[in-house]
């Protein structure tokens, strides 16, 4: 499971997480979240989210 | 047609826009060397949470950086952190810094950003142990060892700054006074129906607001070195153990100005991040540049138009330009209310109102001949992003259907024409 950050507030997808109270449910993977979801804590967009690396 | 290995981009400022045109370039392909120079001695770091998490001491430094330290050496960015640029020479494409070192460059990013706005009535050469400003971390980390429960924090300014820092210090349980000049707060970002929608927020959170307020002088204490109180033009006196600043941003042009490049409310630059100087960029708080949508320059301070900015700058240099056309946007977070606002509401004829500012979830639609131009939006995150897609493509949307909260923004947008 992959972890995806926004580069304009640093809030974190993190795919085994989902982000349940928008709708997404636990586990889904970046690519299968909605490209009009837009970052629950500013406003950006999927584009503007970078994959995190793990360390 | 790739930029050679042998090209240098030097990048002047290590804030969001800084840090996103490094990267940037890496990942449009370029293979030259990129050095990113800033006068902070962290590396690039969230400046939003410094109003807010930061502050509150619920986040600390290590989690505030915008890239991991290692990101930078697997990227190939070298770093040259807590120095000063003192010097550019444009004709030579050279730059000195205040270690003495002097480095050469192909293409130049300004990222300088900008400064706070100091009090007039200040000697902003002696600073006062508890009168902060706030942008950087250390201010942030200077003021946080002052923001203890019963404290008396006196913010000048009606601001973001000042309404973020206000919220958070009411619920760590300082007493808060705010002074602003204009006669609302947000006076000059939002129209008076969101002003009036904080003012009661703050109010009923125990902040006490002074609109039409004319700030005289700072108190003294014995010592000559921090501020007692806070003196208005009325005479009305204002204790104060701390006091904070939030009166507005300076661009951070010095640096362009000397090198003759051209400057009208920061530096000017065209729809690719372009100075008047060919191989010299700017991008984010530093810099004007023209918006087709609202038909005049733009000066923005907003992380999306530092980001943005930087990477057209990127696209730019890497020779595959693409013109800077997005919409202004910016967030603010309050209590548990997220504004999201995006475009800018001046010359509006017209407001119109979905949703209820009593259950703290609106929009304020800012129109002008039918056209929405901007909208400021409380805890409609769900809504944004089809609003800017409103803002953005010029939308004159049927106002029954815009203020009636019961219609999806979705259905709204689906009924609309292309317009002329």
């Amino acid at each position: 499971m992959k972890k995806w950050q926004c580069f304009f507030c640093s809030y974190i997808y993190d795919e085994a997480l989902g982000a349940p109270a928008e709708g997404i449910p636990a586990g889904t993977r970046w690519e299968d979240v909605s490209e009009d979801w837009i970052c629950p804590e500013c406003g950006a967009t999927k584009e503007d989210f970078a994959m995190l690396e793990i360390a | 047609m790739s930029q050679p290995e042998s090209s240098c981009t030097l990048i002047v400022g290590s804030g969001h826009a800084g840090c996103e045109a490094a990267f940037s370039l890496r990942q449009n392909g370029y293979t030259g060397r990129v050095v990113l120079i800033g006068n902070e001695v962290s590396l690039p770091y969230q400046r939003p949470p410094l109003s807010k998490g930061f502050l509150a001491g619920t986040v600390d430094d290590q989690a505030l950086l915008i890239r991991p330290a290692d990101a930078y050496e697997k990227a190939n960015i070298e770093t040259r952190l807590g120095v000063q640029v003192v010097s550019l020479n444009a004709a030579q494409k050279t730059i000195e810094l205040s270690d003495g070192s002097s480095l050469g460059y192909n293409h130049l990013i300004l990222a300088t950003g900008s400064r706070p706005r100091q009090l007039a009535i200040l000697d902003s050469e002696r600073p006062l142990a508890n009168v902060h400003y706030l942008r950087t971390l250390a201010h942030a980390q200077q003021m946080r060892e002052q923001m203890l429960e019963g404290k008396r924090l006196v913010i000048i300014g009606g601001g973001y700054i000042g309404l973020e820092v206000a919220a958070m210090a009411l619920k760590r349980g300082l007493k808060v006074s705010l002074i602003e000049s204009m006669d609302r707060l947000l006076a000059r970002v939002t129209a008076p129906d969101v002003s009036s929608f904080y003012q009661h927020v703050h109010q009923a959170e125990g902040a006490k607001l002074h609109l039409n307020a004319q700030l005289d002088r700072l108190n003294l204490d014995t010592t000559g070195e921090r501020v007692e109180s806070v003196q208005l033009s009325d005479g009305s006196v204002f204790p104060a153990d701390l006091v904070l600043v939030g009166i507005g941003a300076i661009a951070n042009t010095e640096l362009a100005e000397q090198a003759g490049l051209e400057i009208d409310n920061g530096i000017v630059v065209d729809e690719y991040t372009y100075t008047s100087d060919p191989f010299i960029h700017a991008i984010g708080d530093c810099c004007s540049h023209p918006s087709e949508l609202y038909g005049r320059r733009l000066r923005l301070e907003s992380i999306p138009n530092a980001v943005e900015q930087a990477r057209t700058a990127a696209l730019a240099i890497c020779a595959k330009p693409l013109p800077y056309r997005s919409v202004p946007w910016f967030w603010s977070d309050q209590y548990d209310l997220k504004l999201q606002t995006v475009g800018l509401s001046q010359g509006h004829d017209q407001t119109c109102l979905r949703g209820s500012p009593a259950l703290r979830s609106f929009v304020v639609f800012y129109l002008r001949e039918g056209m929405v131009i901007a909208a400021d939006c409380v805890n409609r995150q769900s809504e944004f992003a089809l609003i800017k897609k409103l803002v953005q493509g010029r939308q004159k949307p049927d106002i029954p259907s815009l203020v009636d909260d019961s219609m999806s923004l979705k259905d709204i947008l689906a009924q609309m024409t292309t317009p002329a």
